[in-house]
């Protein structure tokens, strides 16, 4: 055998060492994280360090990333590291809730303590959809009342003081009525699990992120704009804008039993609300929902239920009284008092022991809403920080009716032409 | 200058048209090339390796991503474990298609096929020890195997598996296996069969009166090729663990589903493929068995090759085996091909 031969077969070895050495160079320097919470090491901050902390209550050093996400926290390869992550990009729906933002330290606690948020989620309206699919189901004869029987997924609440315990899964195959069967395949895009609909103007997550989360630039971009634009956030300063993402983004046609989402991008919130006929007073639209709408009334009490209306309780009288009845309120003696949980959360209004706020009939504290010694009350708005003044009813020339208290009724007078 | 003890595994001078590659494919040697690297990338892989259901994928991560050079010593044991069964296969035609089992290398030949079956072992024990999502398929469908057995099948399966299911005591068995009693089984057999072959006259050549071309090579041009082989060997296999980094998944979870994807190591693929006909003892046990019984006695059944067609390819005396062998290569061969289509 020649020498040469030789020659170049070593080279050819060492060029294939060097490029070895060069290619194990190029790898990224692992980043090592131990959070104190697992005390096991990850190394997903080597390609996501530059990624914001996704809220002031959940650090990354005290959290990291895979108690909540899962995936597989040594490995440097992006789809191994990935294949194991819980659903997806988002933990928080509800196929994976539980492993993800449960344990009795985090969000699938005690009802005492407020902190049984994954069993009031799921058994709420919003992700049961068991109002809707009671309504199609009687109105086709199907049931013999509105009464809820079938949900997004099967339930059982035994603890449930509704008079409804168990749900079974709504499965639309498995109906004999056409046009149930159709409302099945088209109407099914409302609810928590639903992915949000291709080509919709809204984007949103599923499960907690549905509301939790908020797209960058809500509500101005299209599907494909707002997945790129997606941000790594958790925060109960929820904009209307998020809300809208359900609640403003088509409506059904009833003739065709089909979802119709809006095409445009809504602009003017008044205006631009999916229905016409729809009438608002002014803080219905100057507020964010979740000024008024209490978490209990969003995301359930723990029982499951047939109806909105069964659920919703917060009325006009509840901030501003009767003609004879001031709004309840509570003065702030306990420093573990929740509304000083939610103010250190979401610190739009500074408030001390000893401040009196405003409660609904339960218990439940409005703490962005302070009574002032003027005997007026200021709203600090949660989702934009911004102070409103407002006046009880009583003492003024309302010609309120206590026993109408719907916001219809208010509506008749106070509601802004659109 | 005296010869080393390198020199002295080699004999001093063999024929010349016998040492051609193009006889040779190198495919003998390689595969010792390929064993010893094989036993120092393993001794290295275990001062990181735990065998436990619990730690082994994330031992295998440590060392794969977080070790320096880790990746680097288990890709190339992957890639060597691959090339040996390639070139064992390889070998064991070459030594069919040229007769070079004639006697008095028949038992040489056993010596070979057991040597294959424990290359193919060895791979598939290491393959399990990875112990991740992409093996969990091979190991149930494998280990479900010997159960169908008739009569001794449950007892086989409780010897392999350690219990009634894959678990730790299964890992740990498919460990001891891989780095001791299949090892230590292939090193003596690698030694005898090495011994044998310089005991049976070396390669497989005509007597010297019939040889048509009487040049014989020196040891030392011998050593030169098989350097020169070994380093572009060591060349490919080195680029090949730069950019094709070996299979790893997600450790097994008893939550996890098997998924769509999941499919036998590329050398059983060929039994998948023949376990959808049915019966798993009949396509899955009695066949693969009864090929491999075929092989082993192509030296004992088929018309001997005469002396004088020793040492070229294609031997006009041993046609039978020949095409034996050739329908069983292409056979295997469709049943791999038919198996990675019908998974993509």
């Amino acid at each position: 055998m020649r020498r040469y031969f030789l020659l170049v077969a070593s080279f050819s070895l060492l060029l294939g060492l060097l490029i070895t050495a060069w290619q194990e160079n190029r790898q990224p320097k692992a980043i090592s994280l131990t959070p104190t919470l697992t005390g096991q090491v990850e190394y997903c901050l080597t390609c996501h360090a530059d990624l914001a902390e996704i809220s002031t209550s959940h650090p990354v050093n005290t959290f990291g990333c895979v108690l909540c996400h899962g995936g597989e926290r040594l490995s440097l390869d992006a789809n191994l590291a990935h294949s194991t992550m819980r659903g997806g990009k988002n933990p928080s729906d509800f196929s994976v809730v539980q492993a993800s933002c449960g344990g009795d330290n985090c969000h699938s606690g005690t009802a005492g303590n407020f902190r049984n948020h994954i069993q009031r989620a799921t058994t709420s309206i919003q992700a049961t959809y068991a109002g809707a699919i009671a309504n199609i189901r009687y109105t086709f004869g199907v049931q013999p009342d509105l009464k809820a029987r079938m949900g997004i997924f099967d339930i059982r609440e035994p603890q449930s003081t509704s008079g409804i315990t168990e749900l079974a899964v709504f499965n639309p195959t498995q109906e004999t009525n056409l046009f149930i069967q159709a409302f099945g395949q088209n109407c099914l895009t409302c609810h928590l699990s639903a992915p949000p609909l291709p080509k919709s103007a809204y984007f949103r997550f599923t499960g907690c992120a549905a509301c939790h989360t908020p797209t960058q630039s809500p509500g101005r971009m299209d599907t494909e704009q707002l997945q790129s634009n997606q941000i790594h956030k958790l925060t109960i300063s929820i904009s209307y804008t998020q809300c809208d993402t359900c609640h403003n983004r088509g409506n059904y046609n009833l003739r065709t039993l089909t979802f119709e989402p809006r095409q445009d991008l809504p602009a003017d919130r008044l205006h631009d609300y999916y229905q016409p006929i729809g009438q608002f007073t002014s803080c219905e639209w100057i507020l964010d929902c979740i000024d008024c709408h209490t978490r209990t009334e969003a995301m359930g009490d723990g029982n499951l239920y047939s109806v909105k209306k069964d659920i919703q309780y917060i009325q006009c009288k509840t901030c501003h009284g009767t003609l004879t009845d001031l709004p309840l309120t509570i003065t702030l003696a306990d420093p573990n008092d929740l509304a000083f949980r939610f103010a250190l959360l979401n610190p739009v209004i500074d408030i001390i022991l000893g401040d009196t706020l405003l409660v609904t009939e339960k218990d439940e504290p409005f703490w962005n809403i302070r009574v002032l010694p003027d005997g007026t009350y200021e709203l600090f708005g949660k989702a934009d920080g911004q102070r409103h003044v407002f006046r009880t009813v009583k003492g003024s020339a309302c010609l309120q009716d206590p026993a109408r208290q719907d916001s219809g009724s208010c509506h008749e007078c106070h509601s802004v032409e659109r | 200058m005296r010869p080393s003890f390198f020199h002295h595994l080699h004999p001093p001078t063999i024929p010349a048209k016998q040492a051609r590659f193009r006889y040779t494919l190198a495919a003998g040697g390689l595969a010792v090339f390929l064993m010893l690297i094989l036993l120092v990338t393993g001794i290295l892989e275990m001062f990181y390796y735990i065998p436990t259901p619990a730690e082994a994928g994330t031992s295998i991560q440590t060392l794969t991503f977080l070790v320096p050079y880790g990746g680097l010593v288990r890709n190339l044991h992957f890639w060597s474990a691959q090339f040996l069964v390639i070139v064992s296969i390889v070998h064991l035609f070459r030594v069919i298609l040229t007769g070079a089992y004639a006697p008095p290398r028949r038992f040489n030949y056993l010596l070979g096929m057991g040597l294959l079956v424990l290359a193919i072992l060895l791979d598939f024990t290491g393959y399990v020890l990875r112990w991740d999502e992409g093996i969990r398929w091979a190991l149930v469908t494998g280990t479900n195997l010997v159960k169908s057995i008739p009569l001794i099948g449950n007892v086989l399966y409780t010897i392999m598996v350690g219990g009634t299911q894959p678990g730790p005591a299964t890992l740990i068995r498919f460990y001891g296996w891989h780095i001791f009693g299949l090892t230590l089984t292939a090193g003596i057999l690698v030694a005898w069969h090495i011994f044998r072959v310089r005991r049976d006259g070396g390669i497989a050549v005509p007597p010297p009166p019939l040889r048509e071309d009487q040049t014989r090579i020196t040891r030392s041009e011998l050593i030169s090729r098989e350097i020169f082989a070994m380093l572009l060997v060591s060349t490919s296999l080195i680029l090949l663990s730069a950019f094709a980094p070996a299979p790893l998944a997600a450790p097994i979870t008893a939550s996890a589903q098997f998924s769509e994807s999941t499919r036998a190591p590329w050398f059983f693929l060929w039994v998948q493929q023949l376990l959808k006909m049915g019966s798993p003892f009949f396509w899955g046990v009695i066949i693969p068995l009864a090929v491999l019984i075929l092989l082993s006695l192509i030296p004992y059944i088929f018309p001997k090759p005469i002396k004088h067609e020793l040492g070229r390819w294609f031997p006009k005396s041993n046609r039978i085996a020949q095409a034996v062998a050739l329908v069983i290569f292409l056979s295997i061969l469709t049943l791999t091909l038919l198996a990675l289509l019908t998974a993509a």
